[in-house]
């Protein structure tokens, strides 16, 4: 996303080469920086050597070096399946919220009244506020077996037995997309918002139809937005660990529900951090690979 | 002059005095009220610790008490210096006391002498499944339906009715020690004992479609909603909805139910054990724990407590009542826990 | 827009994000009737109403304690990942840092990690430093992964900023210090703004890795309703919930009524 932040106004508004010297202004990653270090950084390692340590040497000073939590981790091919549907989800649940979320993004973006984009905040915000556990437990009295719409149904003489809609990947999807397509919204309606209505009705002035003025005006230039947001939900579903624990039931599992298990039932620091380690180089390699391919793709030709 | 020096000097002495009084005073403060750290449940546990448990025994003992409510206990433990442990008195069921054994995390034995309530207490509740002292204990068998038609059960074999089939509720093996329990008493039910663990692995996935949960707060609501007609669960998460005409009740099966242990243990580390031995005695009174135990069903583990008739009916509480609990190996369970986990999570999936 | 006739696909523009609407509200719904239905769980369909949760979750001194105590830490957090969390974003964007990308990737993972290893393993740093669980700690837990959402949406704010602007006003003559203040700093408010009501949200509902950095009686309220829930599943966290939503979202209104979070919109 930096590069495409500075590639692309530098690349597409001026010919000019890029300036090579660092700008003063990057001293503003400063404080953020730090903050990393000490705090992410700097305890993020204390679990990564935990995760190569036979014990805690805060417990037990008698620890040695072992790669027995990785090997566990290789040996077993419930663990791969495992990171498999973890990235699955997560996939899965980013797709499925960018097409929830650009509708009601491109509506809130060009809604004129202030009440009228009052009320839209409220309804998209208003999810995120119900708190993770008490959201979930709404989905299961929606979705489960003697839920609203299994009850529904079942009243209405259309179905016999309970559609299958909870304790599978499917419900921890609609529960996700539900959670973290706020974030996917927002983050559109920044970009939507900022792009001038006039191109779309210069477009259409053009001959263009609605759909095609957006397919070929709005869409391209929201495309910051929708990689902005993709990203916020793809990081947010794949660490998610209470919702796939609550409404997967036995049928799915997770990383993080993995790492959940070790931390506190089976207490073993080790492997959840070995896990961790794991879960955050595969999806640091997705994200780098993600805005590598993405910088391409938004380069000179990609936007115009 | 020499009055103004004398001025000069008193003022000095004086402002020193109180800038030493104001630095010394918290360490003053700080030795005459300890601090006990202890873990403690919530809900109507919790509340009823606060309000009234916790603050006698603070006053009685002249320290302040801080109770933490927030789970996982353990992990923290675990992850505070061992000569610095976050917690003075660890309170966890039985399982998570043997596991933390085993980090080094609390004593192998109680000091019995610094307890004169120990003498008052039901054997199981010192056994040597047990470690530490279980102050409580509530019974883990079946909670059902009344209003579904469903005979009370009686057998643990009455769980596996085909008539059941995805109305029954269990636990997430892995993380709830309800349903490590539940295995083990398959194990016993339809093989050779409760470690029979290929025997209680065939017999779980005879049960599917079940459906699982994390903690028991959550079989309750299944139950009262309907959602499953009949769960596996402790006497207290059915008991507790007493008088509030709910169509649940709770079943002993025949081959008896299964001790969900509430342990007390001090950590080696602790810097005021005798407050943490205190503490335990104290929630070893016949007067606290009988408050303790009509507040959330938890039958009480000293013999002297007299329980009011609605929950001397119910609760485990004469030697031949007790003589029904059954107490998991937590050793023999734990050493083999990640392959369990490993197992049943892949019997359960798909 | 209005002067418009209705067509076949404004129509159904229109119902599509109806029907997203509903989606986002119906879990809401159900807690509002879990909050006013009397029995003591989730129940469809409901079979009257009551106040009595409400009455219970306003009556019960550690739900208030710790309400007001994620309020004022849900503040700080707000502004301090916003400060943070803005500067880094200009910093990524325009500093021509080299590893930008690499840095940018970077600042995103303390979301793509469960945030339960991360309360974890500052929960171990600060008791391996003897600091028990101060307050400051809980906030830094909480700014660590604010920060990531400021930095998201004033990044993208900033890849759709034409950099002509802050060069004609140089041209002009305004020194750098004021080209930052009129140009550049009302060009990335809507993304600082937009990061900080996620900074809020994730704040004031962030559980996981409260659990590990609160201290006994500094609890905050999600930890204080998980707690609760574990024995008491009833209408209290339901209205909790309610709460929290009427809350939060006066708070957010407030900050547009302040700040014009319009403005994203408008600009």
């Amino acid at each position: 996303m930096a590069s495409l932040a500075d590639a692309l106004p530098a690349t597409r508004l001026t010919p000019r080469p890029r300036r090579p010297a660092v700008s003063p202004i990057a001293w503003l990653v400063g404080p953020a920086l730090l903050l990393f270090v000490i705090f992410f950084v700097l305890p993020f390692a204390v679990m990564a050597v935990l995760s190569l340590l036979s014990g805690n040497p805060a417990q037990n000073p008698n620890v040695y070096l072992t790669s027995r939590h990785y090997v566990r981790f290789a040996g077993d091919d419930l663990y791969w399946d495992a990171l498999w549907s973890t990235l699955r989800i997560g996939i899965v649940t980013t797709l499925a919220s960018l097409l929830v979320g650009y509708p009601l993004a491109h509506w809130m973006a060009r809604m004129k009244s202030r009440l009228g984009h009052a009320l839209l905040l409220m309804a998209v915000i208003a999810p995120m506020l119900t708190g993770i556990v008490v959201r979930t437990f709404a989905w299961m009295t929606i979705l489960q077996d003697k839920g609203v719409i299994n009850t529904t149904l079942i009243g209405l003489g259309l179905i016999e037995k309970p559609l299958p809609l909870m304790y599978n990947e499917f419900g921890t999807v609609v529960a996700l997309v539900h959670i973290y397509v706020p974030f996917m919204v927002l983050t559109l309606t920044g970009v939507i918002g900022r792009i001038d209505e006039r191109l779309e009705q210069a477009a259409r002035n053009l001959g263009a139809s609605r759909l095609r003025a957006f397919a070929e005006v709005t869409l391209p230039l929201s495309l910051p937005g929708i990689f902005a947001g993709s990203l916020l939900v793809f990081a947010l579903s794949i660490s998610a660990y209470v919702t796939p624990f609550l409404m997967g039931g036995t049928n799915v599992l997770t990383l993080p529900m993995l790492i959940y298990q070790q931390v506190s039932s089976s207490f073993n620091l080790g492997f959840a951090g070995a896990l961790g380690v794991i879960l955050l180089a595969v999806s640091l390699l997705v994200v780098i690979a993600y805005n590598h391919v993405l910088a391409r793709f938004s380069g000179p030709e990609g936007l115009t | 002059m020499t009055a103004n020096r004398l001025t000069r000097r008193a003022v000095l002495s004086a402002g020193a005095a109180a800038a030493l009084a104001t630095i010394g005073a918290p360490v003053i403060l700080h030795a005459q009220t300890a601090t006990l750290k202890i873990t403690t449940w919530g809900g109507k546990w919790g509340d009823i610790m606060k309000a009234e448990l916790l603050p006698a025994f603070e006053k009685e003992f002249k320290c302040t008490v801080s109770a933490d409510q927030a789970f996982p206990f353990v992990p923290k433990l675990q992850a505070s210096p061992k000569s610095n442990p976050v917690y003075d008195v660890l309170h966890t069921n039985s399982n998570e006391q043997w596991s933390s054994l085993d980090l080094g995390l609390v004593e192998a034995r109680l000091d019995h002498k610094k307890i004169p309530n120990l003498a008052d207490v039901y054997p199981y509740a010192i056994s040597d499944k047990i470690v530490g002292v279980s102050i409580f204990t509530s019974a883990i068998g079946l909670g059902y339906r009344t209003d579904k038609g469903l005979k009370k059960p009686t057998s643990w074999k009455d769980f596996a009715d085909p008539a059941l089939a995805g109305m029954r509720g269990g636990y997430i093996i892995p993380v709830n020690s309800l349903g490590q329990c539940h295995l083990m008493m398959l194990g016993k039910i339809y093989g050779k004992g409760f470690t029979d663990l290929d025997a209680a692995y065939k017999a779980l996935e005879a049960l599917k479609p079940i459906k699982l949960v994390d903690f028991t707060g959550q079989m309750e609501k299944m139950l009262l909603a309907g959602e499953v007609n009949m769960g596996v669960i402790h006497d207290s998460g059915v008991l507790r909805y007493e008088g509030q005409n709910q169509p649940i009740d709770f079943a002993i099966p025949s081959e008896g139910v299964m001790a969900l242990e509430q342990v007390l243990n001090v950590t080696p580390g602790s810097k005021v054990k005798e407050l943490a031995y205190a503490y335990i005695d104290y929630m070893l009174r016949p007067d606290v724990q009988k408050k303790l135990a009509e507040t959330v069903w938890y039958s009480p583990s000293n013999k002297k407590v007299k329980l009011a008739p609605k929950y001397d009916a119910r609760l485990f509480n004469t030697e031949a009542k007790v003589a029904q609990l059954i107490q998991p190996d937590w050793k023999w369970y734990n050493a083999r826990k990640d392959e369990i986990d490993t197992r049943v999570t892949r019997l359960l999936k798909g | 827009m209005s002067a418009r006739s209705v067509d076949a696909g404004r129509l159904a523009y229109y119902a599509l994000n109806g029907a997203i609407i509903a989606f986002l509200l119906a879990p809401i719904a159900i807690v509002a009737v879990f909050a006013l239905n009397p029995t003591p769980y989730i129940s469809f369909p409901p079979v009257g109403v009551t106040g009595r949760w409400f009455v219970k979750f306003f009556a019960t001194d550690d739900f208030m304690v710790a309400l007001w105590l994620s309020l004022r830490v849900a503040v700080v957090v707000l502004l301090l990942s916003m400060l943070i969390g803005g500067a880094c974003a200009l910093a990524l964007a325009r500093g021509r840092l080299p590893g930008a990308r690499f840095l940018t990737a970077f600042f995103m993972s303390p979301l793509m990690l469960p945030a339960i290893l991360t309360g974890l393993a500052l929960f171990q740093v600060f008791q391996l430093a003897e600091l028990d669980r101060p307050v400051w700690g809980l906030i830094v837990g909480h700014t660590l992964v604010a920060v990531p959402y400021v930095l998201r949406t004033t990044l993208a704010v900033l890849a759709n900023f034409d950099t002509r602007v802050e060069e004609a006003a140089a041209s002009l003559g305004a020194s750098p210090m004021r080209v930052f203040v009129e140009v550049t700093l009302p060009l990335i408010r809507p993304g600082v703004i937009a990061g900080g009501i996620f900074a809020f949200i994730v704040s004031f509902d962030q559980f996981p890795i409260s659990l590990f950095l609160v201290p006994p009686k500094g609890e905050t309220l999600p930890v204080v309703l998980f707690n609760y829930m574990k024995f008491d599943l009833d209408g209290a966290i339901a209205a909790a919930s309610m709460v929290s939503i009427l809350l939060a979202l006066s708070v957010v209104l407030l900050l547009e009524r302040v700040i014009g979070l319009k403005a994203y919109v408008k600009l």
